[in-house]
């Protein structure tokens, strides 16, 4: 309707990602060092998408994944925040980026990855007008400016199986018997975040392995979002 | 408000840029065609889909136009709490608009309107099925509104009842649900969110009419389920609208028909 | 490799400055300094304090019981306010991290809870939180599989690589990564970072990583040898 959604999907599992824009006004200078806050992410995993999750408050695993797509979007650079600056110290629009998991078949990651970026990259900004005497702020819905993204971050998981197997892209009943997981994400020939949570040691060589996979797939996947976000007129 | 320390939370004081925007009135009752191009007696186009959600043991998923409601059903399952037992089975509903689903974001929280829709929505499916089948158990039902234009309650009845028979739930009949807007002496179907709004915002003189209508059929039982009413309206209104939101019932019935047939056969072709 | 000698604060700032420093900070830790608990440390690494307590194995609730094997409870407590979701992720990390190091299987239908309070954080917090609980699960004579140790590598913008760093350098740093790696083949068990880095330069830092990492383990040895030597 108005704002600018994604839908990604790995076989079973999708997960719908759409960013709400908001004005933030605020005294002069007061957000300048607040940069960070001006996008915030959010990972529903509500009981629909699996029974696994109960109804109320975002148990410990929607959190910690609303956590990491807030270090994505932080330190992966690929939104540059100065951009969404509409007037220096006073105004500054503000991401409210919803992740709702519609059925969840594992790899929540790797999904909610793909969302975040393209929804960054399907973003667009109404254009805005500050009365410079009274203050009066206008948008004008009709006239959009896009965001613009820097880079595509894409994130490929694997999880350990029997202390020495690694498969990629698990499902939800392989990741119940998995001994350990690796998250790489990837954007180009960079590696944005290695992501080991623990579990069974691995060795030099299995985590080479990863990246190497990983590096290969972040470009795949990147050309795949261009594609798509092609093939949609606005 | 309490800080919500299991979310990220943004600064209190952002608003929607709509709220800045001109805005463009709609007079309902000088109203020659509605925005969206229709006729007043129209319905919007209905998709209807099920197994979309693969986790649970039934779910659909509802487009007209941009009003998107997705919805899974879980169960008969176990009923945790053992003072809850009882003979009959348990039907319970959670209705959630997603927070970006309306032109205003909304909270994380259910707040009372999804609470009071939970309970619309359970009352139109409970007289449908058979839950004398199901001792000892619970049916949820989870709804979610992607996206709300208008008739979401509406919606969600049909996609409800849609998901709990492609679980396999035990029904007398399915639930079709049709709305309308009644603003003086126009009677708008399948209302949009515009159009709701500019209803909630219309002056109209004491005795005139304003309100919406929402009612819950069994089409091949041919009983009404469930009506909800709000705004004043006559009672000659009132019984007219309703027999409006019955045909129109009665018309999108075969299009729930024909989905669940599909349904069916993609299992079977799923099992040879 | 240079061989990795532990440092005075004055000292580890000054090598800082210059970019060269490869080295850890002073490593102390106080063995059983709470009484009550069947295991406790506070540890510092240079002015980065947490302090680590673990009960058990004792008795557990009857809707977390496991008949095979103890259930493992890790809890993080940050130094101020409610855990939030940049906690849980921290605690996230340590209980994966220290629930396969230790043997649970041996205390079956029993609980083992290690708690741990961010005490200062002044750089490498979550590296000094998994050192502490894992030497805290050692005062507490828990059998465990491997001992684990952690140690966070930030890679400043002129593409240096520095150890165990401050907050200062972590605030200046282009990317932080925490390895941790086991006792027995110093394999990796834990890579959590910030920022993004080169392929090239994770290697780096994960070879110099695993070099300071021995001389975690070795201060480990120190530490529980003096304090069976001080109980004797």
């Amino acid at each position: 309707m108005f704002e600018p959604a994604t839908e990604a999907k790995l076989a079973d599992h999708c997960t719908l990602c759409v960013h709400r824009r908001g004005i933030l006004t605020g005294q002069a200078g007061q957000y300048n060092h607040y940069v960070w806050d001006k996008s915030i992410p959010n990972v529903e995993l509500s009981p629909l998408c699996s029974p696994n999750f109960r109804p109320g408050p975002p148990g410990e695993q929607a959190q910690v994944l609303s956590q990491n797509m807030d270090d994505l979007l932080k330190t992966s650079g690929c939104i540059n925040f100065e951009d969404l600056c509409i007037c220096p110290g006073k105004l500054s629009w503000v991401l409210h980026i919803s992740l709702v998991c519609l059925d969840y078949d594992g790899n929540i990651m790797d999904a909610c990855v793909l969302a975040l970026v393209a929804a960054l990259k399907n973003t667009c900004l109404p254009a805005v007008t500050v009365d410079e005497e009274t203050g009066d702020i206008k948008t004008d819905p009709t006239t959009h400016t896009p965001l613009s993204v820097a880079c595509c971050p894409v994130s490929t998981s694997f999880i350990v199986f029997d202390n020495n197997i690694l498969l990629v892209d698990p499902t939800n009943e392989e990741e119940k018997l998995a001994t350990g997981a690796v998250t790489v994400v990837a954007e180009g020939s960079n590696l944005v975040s290695i992501y080991k949570p623990g579990g069974t040691p691995l060795r030099d060589d299995q985590i080479e392995d990863c990246i190497d996979r990983a590096l290969e797939r972040s470009l795949e996947a990147a050309r795949l979002i261009d594609d798509t976000l092609c093939s949609i007129d606005r | 408000m309490p800080l919500d320390t299991r979310r990220l939370t943004g600064p209190e004081s952002s608003q929607s840029p709509y709220n800045f925007a001109p805005v463009n009135k709609l007079d309902l009752t000088q109203l020659d065609k509605r925005p969206d191009g229709r006729s007043i007696k129209k319905l919007r186009p209905l998709f209807l889909r099920t197994n979309v959600v693969s986790q649970a043991r039934g779910s659909s998923y509802i487009e007209m136009n941009e009003t998107k409601v997705i919805c899974a059903v879980y169960g008969p399952r176990e009923v945790l709490r053992r003072e809850d037992f009882s003979l009959k089975g348990q039907l319970t509903c959670d209705f959630k608009f997603t927070t970006f689903s309306c032109r205003q974001r909304r909270q994380y929280q259910q707040d009372s309107q999804e609470k009071d829709l939970s309970v619309l929505v359970l009352e139109a499916l409970e007289p449908a099925v058979c839950l004398h089948k199901y001792p000892k158990s619970q049916i949820n039902i989870f709804i979610t509104v992607l996206q709300h234009d208008g008739s979401a309650l509406s919606a969600a009845i049909t996609c409800a009842s849609v998901a709990l028979a492609s679980a396999g739930i035990e029904m007398y009949d399915l639930v079709v649900a049709s709305s309308a807007a009644i603003c003086g002496s126009v009677t708008l179907i399948d209302p949009t969110a515009q159009e709701e709004d500019a209803l909630l915002k219309a002056t109209v003189k004491p005795d005139n009419n304003a309100g919406s209508v929402t009612v819950a059929f069994l089409p091949s039982l041919s009983q009404v389920s469930a009506i909800s009413s709000d705004g004043e309206l006559s009672f000659e209104i009132l019984n007219k609208s309703m027999q409006e939101c019955v045909a129109n019932c009665q018309k999108l019935y075969p299009v729930l028909e024909h989905t669940l047939v599909k349904h069916q056969q993609e299992l079977e072709a799923g099992r040879s | 490799m240079a061989s990795f000698t532990v440092v005075k604060q004055e000292e580890f700032e000054a090598q800082q400055e210059k970019g060269s420093a490869h080295v850890l900070r002073c490593l102390t830790s106080g063995l059983s300094c709470l009484t009550r608990q069947d295991g406790s440390v506070s540890l510092s690494q240079g002015d980065t304090t947490s302090i680590a307590v673990v009960y058990g194995p004792a008795e557990v609730r009857i809707n977390k019981e496991q008949i095979d094997k103890a259930t493992v409870e890790v809890i993080f407590r940050p130094k101020v306010g409610l855990s939030r979701p940049e906690h849980r992720k921290q605690e996230r990390i340590m209980r994966n991290t220290l629930e396969p190091a230790i043997e649970a299987h041996l205390h079956p239908r029993s609980s083992i809870s290690i708690i741990i309070q961010e005490t200062e954080d002044l750089g490498s917090n979550l590296a000094c939180c998994i050192n502490s609980a894992c030497l805290a699960l050692l005062d507490a004579a828990i059998n465990m599989n491997y001992m684990v140790a952690a140690v966070s590598v930030a890679v400043k913008e002129n593409e240096d690589m520095v150890l165990d760093p401050s907050k200062q350098v972590e605030k200046e740093a282009k990317s932080i990564i925490t390895y941790v790696f086991d006792s027995v083949n110093y394999q990796i068990v834990t890579i959590a970072s910030t920022g993004s880095f080169s392929r090239v330069q994770h290697m780096e830092a994960l070879k110099l990583a695993r070099e300071a990492s021995k001389s975690v383990f070795q201060f480990y040895r120190e530490s529980v040898a003096k304090k069976l030597l001080m109980s004797e």
